[in-house]
């Protein structure tokens, strides 16, 4: 099957979803490439080689090959994950290539992340909401070094839309806030700059489009390219929601 | 959230939407929690027909004499239905998204089939199987529902009725009586799905609520494969023995001297 045998290289068939929804005449099709296997050959490699050698009109994402631009999230026989840090080596002879779900269809394996992360954003004010004006030559205030550690962990998240695409209720449901946003709240919900109350989180997160939208199907944990605490994060945001909720209100 | 009334500083209005929905993920994940821990104390309790036709009436009769029985026969009926209607909000409604599931789920777990024994330990296709637990959750849930109610409302009225039987309450003459009849197909199908349903929930319900920071995932795995091995194991015998088709393996316990 797919054990690496020593020195007789594999012959690699690719077959790719194809679909440009700008062209008219385009139909939704899967076409088939065969290449053969270099060693350490990753999919970034091999989607430049098919778009070099057999069809220049093959449209996929990449730009740093180094799973930090967040670019090329795909479907990879059925499991997203980025195509620059997946080894053909770890693949078997056939792959499946789809683009990511739930993301807008720019062409063939090319989707547009961008959209759906700024429409995330936005919604959940991703940002620090302060009540004081910022003074610049007021000094810093300290934080614990747990406390921004966990905080880093959350800004890990390189938008790559994995997650998203493996989560069962983003994929049915356009209003879920999804794992990435459920991530990006909770990072703002730590952060002590960030002065929005308890009270007012609990509007945001205690609903069916917020972590109570989750099954705890817990593929998003497990897709991660970057290996982030996601099933961590639902449970903080859970834990919160109790508090916020019955806290001080005796 | 307090809106302020004309002259009479704040009055509470009704329960704001999100605390709503707070309250039935509390509810949904506890009377989960509770009917799981109750099959499998039920399942122990059933389990003394291990010892023969003695310690099963024996036991029935002490939990009726003392009134145990009766009303948690109603507790659980309640339960059981207020159970299936919250947890079943988060089914999705139409069939075109439940498809989209099914195919995601299938997908994810097929992905981690192929891979290759080379493949390091930072590779992203390790297997995933807990989106299709999922939704084998929810089939074995209607299952559940449908044969569950038949079950609850068949034993409600051999507790509650003297229908069956020469008293009110169970005997385990008619109990194997019903099972050798035909019974034990639909109690075979409920078994499989009421294990799966419960520990595959629990598990579940673990990690959503953080118990994973003190267990790891894979130790919740294995806690739930052994419960549902063992509940399982347990539930075949006694169906085997209600059907008389083998015969109580621990009857020596009763035998003695005793009358």
């Amino acid at each position: 099957m797919t054990k690496k045998e020593s020195g007789k290289a594999r012959r690699l068939r690719f077959e790719i979803f194809r679909y440009n929804p700008e062209d008219p005449e385009s139909e939704p099709h899967m076409q088939a490439f065969e290449i053969d296997e270099a060693p350490y050959m990753s999919l970034y490699i091999a989607l430049n080689q098919i778009r070099e050698t057999l069809d220049p009109s093959l449209q996929f994402d990449f730009a740093c090959r180094s799973a930090i631009c967040g670019s090329c999230g795909m479907m990879v026989n059925g499991r997203p994950t980025l195509g620059c840090r997946t080894l053909t080596s770890d693949l078997p002879e056939v792959v499946r290539l789809h683009p990511l779900p739930v993301f807008k269809l720019i062409g063939d394996l090319s989707v547009d992340t961008g959209t759906w992360f700024r429409e995330m954003v936005e919604k959940s004010e991703a940002w620090i909401h302060a009540k004081e004006a910022f003074d610049p030559q007021a000094k810093e205030a300290r934080m614990d070094d747990d406390l921004a550690q966990a905080i880093y962990e959350g800004e890990r998240c390189i938008e790559c839309g994995c997650c998203v695409a493996s989560c069962g209720v983003a994929n049915v449901n356009q209003n879920f806030a999804g794992p990435a946003g459920l991530n990006r709240i909770a990072r703002f919900m730590m952060d002590p700059r960030d002065q929005r109350s308890d009270a007012e989180w609990f509007e945001v997160v205690s609903n069916s489009d917020g972590v109570f939208g989750c099954l705890g199907m817990m593929a998003c944990h497990d897709v991660c390219p970057k290996e982030l605490p996601l099933l961590e994060v639902y449970a903080y945001l859970r834990r919160k929601t109790l508090v916020a909720a019955f806290a001080g209100r005796s | 959230m307090p809106v302020k009334a004309k002259n009479s500083g704040t009055i509470p209005t009704v329960v704001s939407d999100a605390r709503r929905q707070l309250y039935y993920e509390l509810v949904s994940g506890a009377s989960g929690l509770v009917l799981a821990l109750f099959m499998w104390g039920h399942m122990v309790l059933v389990g003394s027909i291990l010892t023969g036709e003695r310690g099963f009436n024996w036991l029935a009769e002490m939990l009726e004499v003392y009134y145990i029985a009766q009303p948690t026969v109603v507790v659980i009926l309640v339960l059981f239905l207020v159970h299936a209607a919250l947890a079943s909000r988060k089914i999705p409604a139409q069939l075109a998204e439940r498809r989209r599931m099914i195919e995601l789920g299938k997908g994810l777990a097929h992905a981690g089939r192929d891979r290759p024994a080379t493949a390091s330990a930072i590779s992203p296709l390790q297997a995933h199987v807990e989106s299709r637990l999922w939704i084998w959750q929810v089939r074995t849930g209607m299952v559940v529902l449908v044969l569950g109610s038949f079950h609850v409302i068949l034993l409600g009225i051999d507790v509650l009725t003297p229908l069956f039987g020469e008293r009110p309450g169970i005997e385990a003459l008619t109990s194997v009586a019903r099972v050798k009849a035909g019974l034990w197909l639909p109690y075979a199908i409920l078994l499989l799905c009421v294990e799966f349903h419960a520990s595959v929930g629990l598990y579940r319900l673990a990690v959503k609520w953080g118990v994973g920071r003190h267990f790891s995932r894979r130790a919740l795995h294995i806690i739930e494969r052994v419960l549902l091995w063992f509940f399982l194991g347990l539930g075949v015998v006694v169906l085997l023995v209600l059907a008389d088709v083998l015969s109580p393996p621990l009857a020596f316990l009763l035998t003695g001297p005793a009358t």
